[in-house]
């Protein structure tokens, strides 16, 4: 027992007296606790969006549009057929200012910028550009709005459109409409704002290159572009409004974040327009029932006509022939104001949107370093064990002592056991203390702190293994360190800590079940989030004391072999 | 004390030591020379346990050992070549830790330590990190390290390698002690003025085999006790030959110097001069040592 005690305090003071590995071994995990804890501290904050609303009127300003046609020069023809005279100008302000002063009424641009564009204008009434757009969006399937001639220009040169057609944004159809909403009108910007105003930073923008360009530089997480006439065809059932997201799909994390929250809000807003859809549906089959304002127009209700005709019947009261007839009516108009009713109340019960009622397992709401806590802890418990393990054995050989060692009283059991019971004593109280840190100061929330600490000491002892057999590989400290680097990253990658279990390939998956950490993962956030109970996570202790003893085995072994 | 039998081993076809058979006496110190290679530290681990043999076999007071057992383990004692010691424990924990490890009793530990420290010299150093110590002084705690169990044996791996001429001195001087103390040591060196001062016997190991055993003297013997160096005007070859087999002696060109070694050289230093008929331009004389013999015997077995 002695001989235990001598050969812990041994290595307790070696630790301890070397700055480096106390850095290492103790600093070191702490730091980068801190700094990934800093990092997921405000996760949840908005995300920021540049936001460009073609659906607005300015006043003078161009309409742009582009579209992929099968043939330009086809399309060209048509739009000169259509107009029945079309005039020729000479570059973009020329044509432009046509434009502006009514000279004509729409322009198509053919061609790229690197060659020569040619620039057509014409006459055209309202009813003909309506017509011509609509012909073109059942042709082409997309129009491509423009905030600027600029804007549209790089498209051709991208390759986005091959034509494009400018008008005035006052002849543009249904631009700039409103939606009656939670009482108030709103324009298609004051829509996104008003359903998206908890999740994201609204940031707009009158230049989609200038969206872009800050999308590029990092400043806005993901830019969208709200077409001409989108509010129109929000409120109509023949059009689907086109929302064009750009996103920057080089941080893979940063552009799932962003795009979920973009799908969340522009759904809000599609069950708020069927929702206040449903209700003026409603409203209005109770003003054709007891009459008043039906989609701006005074009516006279049913109720209203059926009491005039119950007065028309009074009065016919000489002639029942008649008023058999008059009792018809009263009758029809008695069902109509029934199926009405029925069907109002069918509208109110089954169109109202669904609402999500969103609850955590661990019965209260986590947050991201709720949720990154359990990962974190495993993976210094895996840094600090491997590590520990690994140098406590290398140091024998590095200051000459094993052959000395090798001739005491101890036998290897004791030589790599006294050192797991020491390392496993580090590893375990540095993560406690971070368990400890996380909960008492950060308020991390921790369902079963006292069995997290279980799952902590039984995850040390394996992760220490680990080290101890890499130790059979080194010489020195420094390789010890090497190697221990060279193990731990990819295990970290491989263990659910970084990418969820469930979303790798089936043979990873079996991959992960041969690391201890995969385990020691499950089973902390199982006891820290999910409420797990000691039964719940005994298998997970298991597995992990198990693998700490095939470890401690195979390093005696290891170390045996090396020392004959 | 200790005796080895028929000793071989080979690693990867390659053979380290073939057919070693020596014995170490209670209180002898026992000198393992040769050039670098020759396979004196396997033997030495080989005797420590470190590895097994292929073939031969070990005898402690006689009877059959194996080296990894505790019967063995705890009655002998090392000194490693390379630095063996935790450099940020003192030296007091150094041996102290030791000390446990052997299995002292705790009222024991401190006694014993104590005492191996002033025997080291190391008692005013007892409480600084060994990382601190000169290279004599770890060396000299090395050696107190071997010694924590009070071992009958102990094994030195070229001890004083790399020590400054006073700090070899002062080791030697501890060896001696334990020689006087009725230790055995068996050590190994490549310093023959070490092997020749503190060796009562020794062997010489060429390419894993045992080529000569003895006494320092008789070692030296075999060369005679004198050598003349004699730096001649031209070339005598033949006459030296005559005159070394008329007189019992041995002679070699090294360069352009004629080595003469024999015994009673001074009484026939004249008759050498007057041989050599002035082509003697001058003469150097002094005692045959451990190292002369030792050259002269890697030339012979033509290594």
């Amino acid at each position: 027992m002695k001989g235990w005690k001598a050969l812990i305090s041994k290595d307790w003071k070696l630790i301890f007296r070397n700055r480096l590995l106390i850095a290492v071994l103790v600093i070191y995990p702490f730091l980068i606790m801190g700094v990934i804890g800093a990092a997921f501290y405000d996760v949840g904050r908005p995300v920021p969006i540049g936001l460009v609303d073609l659906d607005h009127v300015d006043g003078g300003e161009t309409a742009w549009m582009g579209v992929e046609v099968a043939s330009p020069s086809t399309m060209d023809r048509g739009f000169r057929r259509r107009a029945g005279a079309a005039v020729e100008f000479n570059g973009e302000g020329e044509a432009v200012a046509a434009l502006g002063s009514r000279e004509v009424d729409a322009l198509l641009v053919t061609g790229t910028p690197e060659e020569d564009l040619r620039w057509t204008g014409a006459e055209f009434s309202g009813d003909e550009i309506e017509a011509m757009l609509s012909d073109l969006d059942l042709e082409t399937g997309v129009i491509c709005d423009y905030a600027t001639a600029e804007d549209a220009l790089a498209s051709l040169d991208g390759g986005d459109s091959n034509v494009l057609l400018a008008i005035r944004e006052e002849d543009y159809p249904y631009l700039g409409e409103t939606v009656w909403m939670e009482g108030e009108n709103n324009d298609a910007s004051s829509l996104v704002r008003r359903f998206s105003e908890d999740i994201t930073e609204i940031e707009e923008y009158s230049k989609a290159s200038e969206a872009r360009e800050d999308l590029k530089k990092g400043r806005i997480d993901a830019v969208i572009m709200l077409p001409r006439g989108f509010v129109h065809r929000l409120k109509t059932l023949d059009e689907v409004a086109d929302v064009k997201v750009i996103l920057d799909q080089s941080n893979l994390v940063k552009a799932e974040f962003a795009e979920t929250n973009i799908r969340g809000f522009l759904s809000r807003i599609n069950e708020g327009v069927v929702k206040s859809k449903m209700e003026a549906v409603v409203t209005g089959l109770y003003a054709l029932v007891g009459g008043g304002d039906f989609f701006g127009n005074e009516i006279t209700g049913l109720e209203q006509i059926r009491d005039n005709l119950e007065r028309i019947k009074e009065a016919l009261a000489v002639d029942p022939e008649l008023q058999e007839m008059v009792n018809t009516g009263i009758e029809l108009a008695e069902t109509v104001v029934n199926d009405i009713d029925e069907a109002a109340v069918y509208l109110r019960s089954t169109a109202l949107p669904i609402e999500l009622g969103v609850s955590s397992v661990a019965g209260r709401p986590l947050s991201a370093k709720d949720a990154v806590v359990p990962s974190l802890i495993a993976l210094s418990i895996l840094w600090t064990g491997v590590l520990c393990g690994a140098i406590l054995m290398v140091i024998e050989e590095e200051e000459g002592m094993r052959t000395r060692l090798r001739l005491t009283e101890m036998g290897p059991f004791a030589m790599v056991g006294s050192k797991l019971i020491l390392a496993t004593a580090v590893v375990f109280v540095q993560s406690a203390v971070m368990l400890l840190i996380a909960v008492a100061v950060f308020g991390v929330f921790a369902s079963n702190a006292p069995l997290a600490l279980l799952v902590i000491a039984a995850a040390s002892f394996s992760c220490i293994g680990i080290g101890l057999v890499i130790a059979a590989f080194a010489r020195q400290v420094a390789g010890a360190v090497i190697l221990s680097v060279l193990v731990s990253f990819p295990l970290i990658f491989m263990t659910g800590a970084v990418f969820p279990l469930t979303q790798m390939p089936a043979f990873m998956q079996w991959i992960a079940r041969a690391i201890p950490l995969t385990y020691a993962i499950e089973a902390l956030s199982g006891v820290m989030l999910r409420g797990e109970t000691l039964a719940d996570v005994a298998w997970q202790i298991g597995v992990l004391i198990a693998f700490g003893v095939a470890l401690l085995a195979l390093g005696s072994v290891l170390v045996r072999r090396r020392n004959t | 004390m200790i005796s080895v039998q028929d000793l071989s081993k080979e690693f990867n076809g390659v053979q380290a030591l073939e057919g070693i058979t020596l014995c170490v006496e209670r209180g002898e110190t026992f000198g393992l020379i040769g050039p670098n290679g020759a396979g004196k530290t396997t033997l030495i681990r080989i005797l420590t346990g470190q590895i097994a043999p292929s073939r031969g076999e070990i005898r402690l007071e006689g009877e059959p050992v194996d080296p990894r057992e505790p019967r063995y383990r705890l009655r002998v004692g090392l000194v490693p070549q390379e630095a063996s010691f935790y450099g940020r424990l003192t030296a007091r924990e150094n041996l102290t830790m030791l000390g446990f490890l052997y299995g002292i009793e705790k009222r024991d530990v401190r006694e014993r330590i104590d005492g191996l420290l002033a025997w080291a010299g190391l008692e005013e150093h007892a409480a600084r990190q060994v990382r601190f110590f000169s290279r004599g002084m770890q060396q000299r705690l090395s050696l107190a390290m071997g010694l924590v169990h009070r071992p009958d044996l102990i094994y030195m791996d070229e001890p004083t390698s790399g020590l400054d001429p006073a700090a070899r001195s002062s080791l030697w001087e501890l060896i001696l002690r334990l020689s006087e103390e009725g230790r055995s040591i068996f050590i190994t060196t490549h310093n023959m003025e070490e092997a020749d001062h503190i060796c009562g016997r020794l062997a010489i190991l060429v390419k894993g085999n045992i080529r000569e055993e003895g006494t320092p003297d008789y070692i030296k013997g075999r060369l005679g006790k004198d050598r003349v160096e004699l730096r001649l005007t031209d070339s005598r070859d033949r006459d030296l030959d005559d005159l070394c087999r008329r007189l019992d002696l041995a002679w070699k060109a090294e360069g352009d110097i004629a080595v003469i070694t024999g015994s009673d050289l001074t009484g026939k230093l004249p008759e050498i001069v007057s041989g050599l008929a002035g082509s003697v331009r001058n003469l150097h004389y002094r005692e045959v040592t451990l190292e002369d013999a030792f050259l002269r015997f890697m030339r012979e077995v033509g290594d």
